[in-house]
């Protein structure tokens, strides 16, 4: 099968990018809605600044209207003609709060405040203290609200607070960065000391494993021979744990060479490998392999297979079995271990995160994994549960071909 | 059937009576007054604007006139002086004021 590489596999970066991602989109997020609270907050003064300045307009119109009925008065009842206005409507009402004539949409809602809104109009209260012309004690104004206002403070609320927001956001990111660096100092330094160390490992490990394959354990004792297997399966641990962070510390600076790779083979072989580490435990393997293959780097997908064994061996019980099903579409690996809590599934790709503390290793491997997953576009599924076991499958679905 | 008939007999017996009352012992005098009904009406209105206290306060004064309840002017009091209290009796009194009320009330005119 042909897999298309996607991005460059990164390691180094990618707990730092995560917390910096995290941290800049609380900070955004919070920044935002005080904006948006700055942004009420101004709405609604400039709300009630366009509503006081309907004040002094509104009182103009009530003494209009006040004159105007102040005459009808003297002409009643040879005049019946309640005065209009175009501006305004107005109503009277008499001093038991009983309406004497109105022009009003909306009856009045208080007598006793001299402006409010109701609806979508403001309705303004002239009390009439000294002459009740025509009977009135209230004389009320009505206009409907004028909205012109709104539009441009919402327009000023968004384009100022989206240029606040931008501005914040590029602080927020020079500040993170400032934060951040400690810990990417620290990764540089776990990083560092890794690379060192293992250059060191690599001469002294190949050492070790050539000689026991040279060794003639027909010569040997009994004794000598299990002795020379637990040597054998140190070293093979050791050197598992090299090839890991060989990968996880100098790939970068290796190009892929995809090829095609049977994976039928390419388990045999690692199951092989791994048998003494296995036999250690009392694992046995469970094998179904059909003819399958992948266009990929040899080494990545060694150190996926390689990683996936390791760990089905690593968190299994012992006397336990590692199922292996190799199908053209996809790859399962299943133990019948330890297993872990569902709401810890997504944690395990985490790069320095172990199922179990009691176990060893620097907990790289599923992260290397994931990594290669995501460079070839591959998906992996992880299904867990508790001392029971847990299924890793891989899916060779996008850009695949049958080989 | 018959109960209805009577009864509407005498509703419009009591209505004109009362619109009697008013057309045959407020209007002859007033027509020929400088306090005209309809001013008198617009004068009592400004002062109390609820049809109760309208109506309590013409009655009480129609009853027993002084020039502290009088609403006119001192002036025109000075030359007519107070007019006398009023022979009707407390119903024909309350018809009549009634009758005033609903000819000119601003509520049931303005237009």
């Amino acid at each position: 099968m042909l897999v298309s590489k996607s991005k460059g596999t990164s390691l180094h970066r990618s707990s730092e990018r995560s917390s910096l991602l995290r941290f800049l989109a609380l900070y955004i997020t919070l920044v935002a809605l005080l904006l948006l609270l700055l942004g009420m907050l101004h709405y609604k003064s400039q709300k009630e600044l366009t509503f006081s300045n309907q004040r002094s307009i509104l009182a103009t119109y009530a003494n209009e209207q006040y004159k105007a009925i102040k005459e009808l008065h003297e002409e009643y009842p040879q005049n019946l003609t309640y005065p209009r206005n175009t501006k305004f409507r107005s109503a009277i009402y008499d001093l038991s709060g009983v309406k004497i004539f109105s022009l009003m949409k909306l009856n009045p809602k208080h007598f006793g405040r001299d402006m409010y809104r109701i609806n979508d109009s403001i309705h303004f209260l002239k009390p009439l203290d000294e002459n009740y012309y025509l009977g009135a004690k209230y004389l009320f104004i009505e206009v409907d609200e004028d909205f012109t206002w709104k539009d441009d403070v919402i327009k000023d609320i968004i384009i100022y607070g989206t240029l606040t927001l931008l501005v914040l956001a590029i602080f927020g990111f020079f500040f993170v960065s400032i934060f951040l660096r400690p810990m990417r100092n620290s990764i540089t330094l776990l990083d560092d000391f890794i690379k060192d160390t293992t250059h060191e490992l690599n001469t002294p490990i190949s050492a070790i494993l050539a000689n026991i394959e040279m060794m003639d354990k027909d010569a040997m004792g009994e004794k000598n021979e299990k002795k020379l297997a637990r040597i054998n399966i140190a070293a093979k641990t050791v050197s598992h744990l090299y090839q890991d962070l060989t990968y996880l510390t100098l790939s970068h600076n290796r190009k892929s060479k995809d090829e095609w790779v049977d994976l039928k083979q390419l388990i045999q072989d690692r199951v092989e490998y791994f048998a003494i580490l296995a036999g250690s435990k009392k694992i046995t393997f469970t094998l179904d392999l059909k003819d399958s293959a992948l266009f990929i780097d040899a080494v990545k997908i060694a150190r996926v297979v390689d990683n996936l064994i390791s760990n089905a061996i690593k968190y299994n019980k012992r006397h336990g079995t590692i199922f292996i099903t190799l199908r053209k579409q996809h790859l399962i690996v299943r133990d019948t271990g330890i297993g872990i809590e569902s709401n810890e599934v997504n944690e395990i790709f985490e790069r320095y995160t172990r199922f179990n503390s009691s176990e060893g290793g620097f907990g790289i491997g599923l992260n290397i994994v994931r990594s290669i997953i995501n460079e070839y576009s591959l998906q992996i599924e992880v299904e867990s549960v508790l001392n029971q076991g847990t299924t890793i499958r891989i899916n060779f679905l996008k850009g695949t071909i049958d080989a | 059937m018959h109960k209805k008939t009577v009864l509407l007999i005498l509703l419009t017996f009591t209505l004109g009576a009362s619109a009697n009352v008013y057309q045959s012992r407020c209007v002859p005098c007033h027509k020929y007054q400088p306090a005209t009904l309809e001013k008198m009406f617009m004068l009592y209105l400004k002062t109390h604007s609820v049809e109760l206290s309208f109506k309590l306060s013409l009655k009480e004064f129609l009853k027993k006139p002084t020039e502290e309840k009088s609403l006119i002017g001192n002036k025109f009091i000075e030359r007519f002086s107070v007019k006398g209290a009023s022979d009707l009796n407390d119903t024909q009194l309350d018809e009549a004021i009634d009758t005033y009320w609903d000819l000119y009330n601003p509520k049931d005119n303005l237009k």
